[in-house]
């Protein structure tokens, strides 16, 4: 096609993409001005509603974010245990395509589910609490984290991988000892960062009764408290920010703890 | 397996060997090669002319579309890429305990149980290429030769009939390339086979048993020293 011809197609292209937003817009009333008045005046009235926050439910709120943070921690733990041999069997370069193309579609078909599907299952399988709450996000983690792993396993270096078989490795020695410490520190932070992740993931476990400060937040919506609430905003927010800032330090430690020098 | 007497060298044959990538031209059609242990056997030629697949093939990491690669019994080759394949951030030491793997068992090799009598071999060839000093130090922060001598060694702890090099000494300063070479000759003298590929015309000719040219995926050029270095730049142009 000539340049001249391509930017035409371009350009219908583009003023049909935003001819299609703008139609979806009025269909769904995001373009009535009246409609938005409304919102905004509810918006204002909501927030201000919520100052200033209620501190008398700091102590109920501090114990429920700790359980939130558990739940992320022991989630996330044990999906990596589960990550890593998964994301192992679905390294092409390792175990080829009669092992991994399976292994891939497993691990697509636990990533389609999102968390909170995840935790109304596990509510149901196991009660109420924490317990369904650990349930979900380690399911949740799987389905990332593995897909994160393998795609990391099949980007190290080759001839780690063929100077291992070159020695007469097996497949789970040549993972063990090559793949695996080669990729280490991409492992690691990618683990730090599903866990920054699940901490925030891990707050809505409790809408749906899987444990954490999400339970609370749910109760005191549904209740009108709405200074509550945004007590309990402010707290997550503040540990988000921590663990946030603790995760890209760490990340960043690993990334450039090996090959300083060479 | 079939033991071959300790008396009889090991034999490894390339036997008219084809070779395409998928999707692409042959690299190799129908080159020859044969080699015995104890001696060093040197393949040059252009970039693209089939050096590394032959390698390869030789090793079977590879298997040949056409002809194939004949061992005598129980031959043992190891193989060292031409980035040498070390882990970056195992030590030295755990980079050679990596030649043990096929003698250890999988599960004992993944709890890190090496059996004590591997543990002392393989202090041992670190010590052989001198570099016993640098048993903890990660292979990302050795030197080019330091890293050199740390791929050796793990070949070696195989206890291999046949190393086989990729662009050995290619990469390494005029020094730190003799004292390679010094290496190889003395563990051919053991009885180790090398098969080396190189660029370097000069060191090919000067420390090689056999050069061996290939162009265009065919053997040209098959000669014990003394071989010039004026023949083989004729054959491989």
């Amino acid at each position: 096609m000539k340049p001249m011809a391509r930017r035409t197609v371009h350009r219908v292209f583009g003023w049909g993409v935003l001819a299609a937003g703008a139609a979806a817009a009025a269909h769904l009333g995001l373009l009535s001005g009246e409609s938005w008045g409304r919102s905004w005046a509810n918006g204002a009235d909501f927030i201000g509603r919520m100052f200033p926050p209620d501190p008398s439910s700091l102590g109920t709120l501090v114990g429920s974010l700790f359980q939130t943070i558990e739940i992320a921690f022991a989630g996330t733990l044990i999906g990596f245990v589960v990550s890593v041999p998964l994301g192992c069997l679905a390294d092409r370069s390792l175990f080829g395509p009669a092992v991994a193309v399976p292994a891939r579609v497993l691990i697509g078909a636990v990533r389609s589910v999102p968390s909170i599907i995840y935790g109304l299952i596990a509510v149901v399988v196991v009660g109420l609490g924490a317990k369904a709450g650990v349930i979900a996000v380690a399911a949740y983690t799987v389905g990332y984290l593995a897909k994160f792993y393998y795609e990391t396993f099949e980007a190290a270096d080759p001839e780690v991988v063929e100077a291992l078989r070159g020695v007469g490795a097996g497949r789970l020695q040549v993972f063990w000892h090559g793949v695996l410490p080669e990729t280490a520190n991409q492992v690691l932070s990618q683990l730090i960062f599903m866990f920054e992740y699940n901490v925030r993931a891990s707050t809505i476990m409790g809408f749906v009764g899987a444990g954490g400060i999400g339970y609370y937040m749910m109760g005191y919506a549904q209740m009108l408290q709405y200074r509550s609430l945004m007590t309990a905003l402010l707290l997550t927010f503040a540990v988000v920010v921590v663990v946030d800032a603790v995760s890209f330090r760490v990340r960043k430690s690993f990334s450039y703890a090996v090959g300083r020098k060479s | 397996m079939t033991r071959r007497p300790a008396s009889t060298p090991a034999e490894i044959a390339a036997e008219q060997v084809s070779f395409a990538y998928p999707g692409c031209p042959r690299v190799l059609d129908g080159a020859a090669l044969s080699a015995v242990s104890g001696s060093v056997t040197m393949i040059v030629g252009r970039s693209g002319s089939g050096k590394t697949t032959l390698l390869k093939l030789l090793q079977g990491l590879l298997k040949p579309s056409g002809g194939s690669v004949r061992r005598s019994a129980a031959t043992v080759t190891s193989y060292i890429p031409q980035g040498l394949g070390l882990v970056r951030n195992h030590t030295a030491l755990q980079n050679v305990l990596a030649g043990s793997l096929a003698r250890v068992g999988a599960l004992r090799s993944v709890l890190g149980a090496f059996p004590a009598p591997v543990m002392c071999e393989a202090r041992a060839l670190l010590d052989r290429v001198g570099l016993a000093h640098k048993e903890h130090e990660v292979a990302g922060n050795l030197s080019g030769g330091e890293r050199q001598r740390v791929a050796i060694a793990r070949c070696l702890l195989r206890r291999p009939d046949f190393v086989l090099a990729d662009e050995f000494v290619s990469q390494l300063d005029a020094v730190t390339s003799l004292e390679m070479l010094e290496l190889v000759r003395q563990t051919a003298a053991s009885g180790i086979g090398w098969i080396i590929t190189t660029h370097d015309l000069d060191v090919a000719a000067g420390s090689a048993d056999r050069v061996v040219a290939l162009k265009n995926g065919r053997v040209v050029f098959d000669h014990a020293r003394p071989v010039r270095v004026g023949e083989l730049l004729e054959k491989i142009q």
